[in-house]
């Protein structure tokens, strides 16, 4: 995104715009600007993030939440991959599948989640199903334009040799179709953590939405902003951490990233 | 997305190719309509698609539709066309001018994936819960999609064509209004058509968390009073709204990007 810049800097050339407005945040709240009731100075929310921390209090939070969006985008990923190149490769499963997809396509996802409330009640369950549906679109297009566009000689060469469908499957297909996977799901956890977010505010007694919103609710906006920047900052690692492995085990595979 | 160039055999007729397209959606409602007929299914749970229906009909017939269809529709385009004002200016800034860019670019790519409905309860808090904390959140929501996307596109102008526009005399706003903005304005539409998108989702996710009408309010209390025909028809509702707005701004951008290369 930024022009490389190549002097020792560079980094520091690129966190300054962002320091000098934690800065002026700073000191507009200690010059009394900025109204404690409008906005906590950063130096209370880096207090409450401590306390949050120091305390062990944000962790069974954390973990919920984590839970909730781990295991629907994990369903998400399962069901997505193996739905999206069936479709690729057989016509029957194309023609079941891509009506309910088509259907789902336009809802916003969030939208889902009073409906699942009413299905599946207002526990984790409800959460899971609306944050898999809604990181499985990604990933089933990803997967199915991917598995399609699987270069044809790749195929024949391996059936050439005797290669079983199966195998082909296993070996030739899911390999050249994981650079596109990997994409829709950098994208599906994204959504995860929207749908997680959002649901959490609607429904729940733990997990980091609530904390945010209950916090709001008694007006402790130190704490509340503390656990928004520690959200942000657990959804910035998740999407690094993903780019890193990615480039750990996909090696083989020129990532323009 | 979905791809426009299927393998058409022989290029079959529009009709038919529609039929083709829209049947198989055919064939699953009425498959979901006769499994909730046959009784398979607790039909309060999930009722059939024809019950549906038939209460979109019958809500939008007798009005109590429109106010929340209204409230959102009129939050969502506020937000988006605050953010369109301000957010295009700025990228497209912020993609010619280096200290614009140096600024601003770590802030929003930092900032970018931060899910911004964390923000509701600190912009009720600010805004009140009425109609301004939810326009000012669409609105924040939007501007990321059109300031990275102008940004890009005013980036990737190639300074050839500006070089020769000013070696010919032009003054630096001409160059903005005659070459950047037009070779920028493909990519400023890709963000706009993200930014639709992201206006509609969140209205609605803004209404279900802090009331005050609109169709979000409306599927909340559908589901308070565990009425799914209404929650259904409400969803049926606010996905035809999120894809006639995606199809209108589609349809922008087809007139006025019709010279552009390699555009629909």
């Amino acid at each position: 995104m930024t022009t490389p810049r190549r002097t020792w800097l560079g980094p520091l050339a690129s966190v300054a715009p962002l320091l000098i407005v934690l800065a002026a945040w700073q000191l507009a709240s200690a010059a009394g600007a900025l109204p404690k009731a409008v906005l906590p100075a950063l130096t209370d929310v880096a207090k409450a993030l401590a306390a949050l921390i120091g305390s062990g209090e944000i962790f069974p939070h954390t973990l919920a939440s984590l839970a909730r969006a781990g295991t629907g985008l994990a369903v998400a990923v399962v069901v997505g991959i193996a739905l999206g190149i069936a479709m690729a490769r057989m016509r029957v499963v194309r023609l079941a599948f891509e009506p309910f997809l088509l259907l789902i396509y336009p809802v916003p996802k969030p939208a889902l989640i009073p409906l699942f409330m009413i299905w599946l009640g207002i526990g984790d369950f409800s959460k899971i199903a609306v944050i898999a549906l809604g990181c499985l679109l990604p990933v089933v297009t990803a997967a199915f334009n991917g598995a399609r566009s699987v270069d044809e000689v790749l195929l024949w060469s391996a059936r050439a040799r005797g290669v079983s469908e199966r195998r082909l499957l296993w070996r030739v297909v899911l390999p050249a179709t994981l650079p596109q996977i990997a994409t829709g799901v950098r994208t599906a956890l994204a959504i995860s953590i929207i749908i997680l977010v959002s649901s959490e505010f609607l429904s729940s007694q733990e997990g980091l939405g609530y904390l945010i919103s209950s916090y709001g609710g008694v007006g402790a906006d130190d704490s509340m902003l503390a656990v928004v920047i520690y959200l942000a900052a657990i959804g910035y690692a998740l999407d690094r951490l993903y780019l890193a492995a990615l480039r750990r085990f996909m090696s083989w595979h020129a990532f323009a990233h | 997305m979905r791809s426009r160039t299927e393998p058409s055999q022989g290029e079959p007729s529009r009709a038919a190719g529609a039929l083709a397209r829209y049947l198989p959606i055919g064939v699953l409602l009425l498959a979901w309509e006769l499994v909730t007929r046959l009784g398979w299914v607790n039909p309060f749970v999930f009722p059939p698609v024809s019950e549906i229906l038939l209460r979109w009909i019958a809500l939008i017939g007798d009005g109590s539709m429109f106010t929340p269809l209204k409230d959102t529709l009129w939050r969502a385009l506020t937000g988006l066309a605050g953010a369109i004002a301000v957010g295009v200016p700025l990228g497209i800034l912020m993609g010619r001018q280096r200290w614009a860019e140096w600024f601003f670019e770590p802030l929003f790519s930092f900032a970018f994936p931060l899910p911004k409905i964390a923000l509701i309860p600190l912009f009720v808090q600010w805004f009140g819960l009425f109609d301004l904390s939810k326009v000012m959140l669409i609105f924040t929501d939007c501007l990321f999609p059109l300031v990275v996307f102008s940004y890009h596109g005013a980036k990737g102008v190639s300074p050839i064509y500006v070089w020769s526009a000013q070696a010919r005399g032009a003054s630096p706003w001409r160059v903005l209004r005659r070459v950047v903005l037009p070779m920028a304005l493909a990519s400023v539409y890709d963000g706009v058509l993200v930014a639709v998108v992201v206006a509609l989702l969140v209205a609605v996710v803004t209404e279900m968390v802090s009331g005050g009408s609109g169709l979000g309010q409306t599927m909340i209390r559908a589901y308070r009073y565990g009425d799914v025909r209404t929650a259904f028809a409400t969803l049926l509702t606010i996905s035809l709204i999120g894809a006639a707005l995606y199809r209108v701004a589609q349809a922008l951008r087809g007139r006025f990007l019709s010279w552009h290369v390699g555009e629909a």
